[in-house]
């Protein structure tokens, strides 16, 4: 009985190494640019596409994650400099072309995978199984724990530790006087939404390993990131770090208890948060 | 009085399309009369958004759901519980108005980006309740078998009568709502979203002038929500979903959230691009993309504010206010 409860524990955590993922890419994004990035789970889609492909062409799990992440890194740097560079500061055009742009991966996306819902192999030496005082749980799971912490120290060190960090968190509070220091905020923009690119690109590799990737699976993922940084706060690492350790459990401890409500439990705590505290938990007023 | 003043051009291409459209059923083909059915129900659903969007500056997300649920009342309590007119359309838009009182009371704390994402949350609680509810909403499945009324002898399951109806209620609506949007508490909900700060400053109840403009916007998306049940028969949880809301936003920017009539001619050019497209090709949604994309980028005022820029050539003001209220004007 005991030993249930502690797998379903783990099961939450694994669930919030991706939630993690998904949401620090969508707040550092929110954070300075306040943009949302709409197409985040086309983006997530795309990356675990992206990835499922390259471990189907070499059956190198790794490779996969690289490609997944860059490709979308690369397609997020496009994207900023051609169309949403040219609407900058307008925050609702600039949520519009997101907009745009998640029906049209998502419909190309059904161009050229699979109308079913798919899953990435891991190969074995990414998965053996592991037994830590006497739970035994796949060790690909584990691995995300690490990935995601590992995520969440270099976006740590980032932003708190280099010179863009402290452009990016001075751009956060003034994004006018950050410019007229003379830093170029439009090369910052571009990075910081690369970056975004990036993590969800990577968050598409690993959720298309541990879930499955299938058309229209987009939205979902859109939706949870959004919870994530409603309940953690728009902007704020710490805020994506602690909501998705909440939401994580409630996910796997509703897929346990009430399965026919498992997502609709999720918004619980976003209600929760939007009554009592609307700024997040660990959000500053907008 | 300039507010009665008659343009007879204008008022000439009026009659001709009144004409042109209560008389449709006689010339046209059954799937062309249902083509415009549903250019009808989804031009209330736009006609709401759009009310949101170009009267009040915020985009609202959660219209989609006031639609769904409309249609779900009438499909529970018309269907399994079998009463009769008009007491399920009654009780869909009560139920309708209760929701978007609650929705928007918690929502109109918040403005702009914060509120998109937060009415498009709320959205899709609504879409995972309908999705995962077996016992009430029948999940995925769904409820099916709606069907119109006979009222007064008159049979709405013929689709002539339904479309003159439905017509008969969408100018009803349209009229309505265009006074609304003229009347003192249009331009109030105007004034909040050129400047909320400064509506508050001079006495207008910010909040609640919101909250009341959502309760408008809900219901007659809820009005579309039981025309489309009726039409189409079943209501399930994919009518609610997220893809759709974004379409019904794009029929709105398409046309020009700016104009009240927006709305309507972007649904009218969505719908009609489906059914062109659908026999040439499958990407229907990637050509909307580019579209939508297109339009944001070059055109954001959309196919009216393409002609009407044709037709006096004088800046877009408005919608390009609206859109970037960073740039404060002058003399504000």
């Amino acid at each position: 009985m005991e030993l249930k409860y502690i797998i379903l524990i783990l099961n939450g955590l694994t669930q919030s190494a991706i939630l993690f993922v998904l949401g620090s890419g969508l707040t550092l994004a929110f954070g300075l640019m306040r943009v949302v990035n709409l197409s985040h789970g086309a983006f997530y889609m795309l990356g675990g596409y992206l990835g499922w492909s390259v471990v189907k062409a070499t059956g190198n799990w790794p490779l996969a994650l690289l490609v997944g992440g860059l490709s979308i890194a690369l397609l997020g740097f496009l994207f900023e400099k051609t169309m949403l560079g040219r609407v900058r500061g307008n925050d609702l055009p600039e949520t519009l072309l997101t907009v745009a742009l998640s029906m049209i991966i998502a419909d190309v996306c059904l161009v050229f995978w699979a109308r079913t819902a798919i899953t990435l192999n891991v190969p074995q030496y990414l998965n053996p199984t592991i037994t830590i005082l006497g739970v035994t749980y796949p060790g690909f799971r584990y691995l995300m724990m690490v990935i995601s912490i590992l995520i969440a120290v270099s976006l740590w060190f980032i932003l708190y530790k280099t010179n863009l960090g402290k452009a990016v968190r001075a751009g956060v509070d003034d994004r006018e006087t950050v410019s007229a220091l003379g830093i170029n905020i439009n090369k910052i923009y571009t990075s910081v939404f690369m970056l975004s690119g990036l993590l969800a690109g990577l968050a598409g590799v690993l959720g298309g390993s541990y879930l499955q990737l299938s058309p229209g699976g987009d939205t979902t993922i859109l939706t949870l990131s959004l919870v994530v940084i409603i309940v953690g706060g728009m902007g704020s690492l710490l805020g994506a770090v602690i909501s998705s350790l909440i939401l994580g459990q409630i996910m796997s401890f509703g897929l346990a208890f009430a399965p026919q409500y498992s997502y609709f439990l999720i918004f619980i705590p976003m209600a929760l948060v939007l009554a009592l505290r609307p700024q997040g938990l660990f959000g500053r007023q907008i | 009085m300039s507010r009665f003043r008659i343009n007879p051009v204008k008022v000439t291409f009026y009659v001709i399309a009144a004409i042109f459209l209560i008389l449709l059923p006689y010339y046209v083909s059954q799937y062309t009369v249902t083509t415009f059915i549903r250019i009808i129900y989804f031009g209330f659903l736009s006609l709401s958004m759009g009310f949101l969007i170009g009267q009040g500056g915020m985009i609202s997300l959660t219209q989609t759901a006031f639609f769904g649920l409309s249609g779900y009342i009438i499909g529970i309590f018309g269907v399994e519980r079998g009463l009769m007119f008009p007491w399920p359309d009654l009780m869909a838009i009560g139920a309708v108005a209760i929701m978007a009182f609650l929705f928007g009371m918690i929502a109109m704390g918040t403005h702009r980006i914060v509120f998109l994402m937060i009415t498009l949350a709320f959205g899709q609680v609504c879409w995972a309740f309908a999705a995962q509810n077996t016992t009430i909403l029948r999940g995925w499945s769904g409820i099916r078998g709606i069907r119109p009324f006979v009222i007064y002898g008159i049979n709405f399951n013929e689709y002539q009568n339904f479309y003159w109806a439905s017509l008969i209620l969408f100018a009803l609506g349209i009229f309505i709502l265009w006074r609304i949007s003229k009347s003192p508490f249009g331009l109030a909900l105007n004034g909040i979203r050129e400047n909320p700060r400064r509506m508050a400053a001079i006495g207008y109840p910010v909040y609640w002038i919101r909250v009341v403009a959502f309760l408008i916007a809900a219901v007659y998306a809820g009005l579309g929500g039981i025309l489309a049940a009726y039409n189409t028969g079943i209501i399930m949880p994919t009518t609610i979903q997220l893809s759709r809301t974004i379409w019904v936003l794009l029929t709105v920017i398409l046309g020009g959230a700016s104009f009240f009539f927006g709305p309507i001619v972007g649904t009218f050019v969505a719908v009609w691009l489906d059914v062109l497209i659908s026999g040439v090709t499958e990407r229907y949604n990637l050509v909307l993309g580019v579209v939508f994309l297109i339009i944001v980028l070059f055109s954001p005022t959309g196919i009216i504010g393409i002609f009407d820029q044709m037709r006096n050539d004088k800046k877009f003001n408005s919608i390009i206010n609206f859109f970037s209220p960073k740039k404060e004007k002058p003399n504000s």
